[in-house]
């Protein structure tokens, strides 16, 4: 997924530290910044960033002043105003020169995020673009933790699942139900050989020691829980909601079908040298 | 596991299966088992956390599948277990499991519970707990669906 660029204009520089501490762990990456009106319509112009971080106060003009002079270079520019006070007045005059996205300071990562994830998504719906954000850090996640569990790097892919079901012809699928909003389920899954080749890496064996199928897949049911403990810990920091996970239901068979009805789910795939470590996170529809 | 929790399940099924046109289960069997529940054919895993964490698995023959999403189709004939049918008995874990969150909250545990997980096959196991865990056979309408209840000490 690209990066979506962000200016912020603030004078204060604690401001803008910030905004962009929050925006590291996501999608947005702050492209540029600047103190007062002048800069920001120059840097605008120069940049042309998706979205905009506009504060209310600045030593030359007032930010929505600063927002009309950059809509008149970029009459689609997409503005978010942050100030002290949120009334009506500065609202509506805000609206006029085409500013629909308002916050309160102080900004919570949460507000931040959702805010800009709206004005850059008018053709997506609204939570499409939140929950591309939980998926980029589910993968992300994934490719951390196989890191610190085995040391391994992974070529990592991830898409929108289209079809009703997950197949796993032979090997292991441990699902992790998420609860709270949106509420959802993660399945992290691989082929046999790759469960036991990660398990005995876990556990620091060698290829060739012995290992029942009961303990590796014990030990993939672990690093499954914490691995998707790790995401939703991610999720709580980057969106103030609380994600909780289920304790783990771990299947292991042959032909195993898991349904994928009323859940929008997107697949994850880390290429290892062990093999195929995927992951289906899926979340309720209509929430 | 304290049995008295396996209470909130029955109840709800007791509660919500007649609403869909079912007799009103029985209670046919309670036994323990230990960590690994064999699915029957298809198996719904629902889990919970907050005040209590665990699992539940609606486990049914296929047989008994077929009937449950019959009936709840209005006695539409189900020949195979398709996408329509699976649905079905995605919605009723879903049912049975929120209803059951409301019996455990009148107990004083608060849960939230996660989206359902269909799963079938010909020979799989699901490992729910690392401990025993109880088990209460329903009987509906002469099928049997069997309750799989874990919760986390």
């Amino acid at each position: 997924m690209e990066r979506i660029k962000v200016l912020v204009v603030d004078d204060s520089r604690v401001s803008c530290a910030m905004l962009s501490n929050m925006m590291a762990k996501t999608n947005f990456e702050v492209c540029g910044m600047a103190s007062n009106c002048a800069d920001a319509v120059l840097k605008y112009e120069s940049l042309r960033p998706m979205a905009v971080t506009m504060d209310m106060n600045l030593p030359d003009a007032d930010g929505i002043e600063c927002s009309r002079r950059i809509r008149e270079i970029d009459p689609d520019a997409r503005i978010v105003m942050i100030s002290a006070m949120k009334d009506a007045s500065l609202m509506e005059r805000g609206r006029e020169v085409g500013i629909t996205s308002f916050l309160q300071k102080p900004v919570s990562p949460y507000e931040l995020i959702d805010a800009l994830s709206c004005i850059v998504s008018d053709d997506i719906k609204r939570n499409t673009s939140i929950r591309d954000l939980y998926i980029q850090s589910f993968s992300k996640v994934l490719r951390q933790s196989l890191f610190s569990l085995v040391g391994v790097h992974s070529e990592m892919s991830m898409e929108r699942a289209e079809g009703s079901y997950l197949d796993i012809p032979s090997g292991i699928a441990v699902i992790v139900g998420l609860t709270g909003s949106p509420m959802g389920r993660a399945i992290v899954y691989m082929d046999t050989e790759t469960m036991f080749a990660m398990a005995k890496a876990i556990l620091m064996k060698e290829d060739d020691d012995k290992m029942t199928a009961e303990e590796a897949g014990d030990v993939i049911e672990e690093a499954a829980n914490i691995i998707v403990g790790r995401c939703a810990s991610v999720i709580n920091d980057l969106k103030d909601v609380d994600m909780r996970i289920s304790p783990p239901g771990t299947i292991v068979g042959k032909n195993i079908r898991i349904a994928n009805f009323k859940i929008s789910s997107y697949y994850i795939e880390a290429k290892t040298r062990f093999g195929k470590v995927c992951m289906n996170v899926g979340f309720a529809e209509g929430e | 596991m304290d049995a008295k929790l396996v209470n909130p399940f029955i109840d709800a099924l007791v509660a919500v299966m007649p609403q869909m046109g079912f007799d009103v289960p029985k209670r046919t069997k309670m036994s323990v088992k230990s960590q690994t529940c064999a699915s029957l054919g298809v198996s719904i895993i629902v889990g919970f956390t907050k005040g209590l964490r665990g699992n539940v698995v609606y486990n049914l023959s296929e047989d008994a599948a077929k009937f449950i999403a019959s009936k709840m189709m209005m006695g539409m004939p189900v020949e195979a277990l398709d996408e329509m049918a699976q649905s079905a008995l995605s919605e009723m874990s879903n049912m049975l499991t929120a209803n059951a969150a409301t019996n455990l909250a009148a107990m004083g545990y608060t849960v939230d519970i996660s989206t359902p997980s269909l799963t079938v096959g010909q020979d799989f196991q699901i490992k729910i707990s690392n401990e025993n865990y109880l088990v209460v056979d329903m009987d509906l309408g002469g099928q049997i669906m069997e309750l799989n209840i874990a919760v986390q000490a």
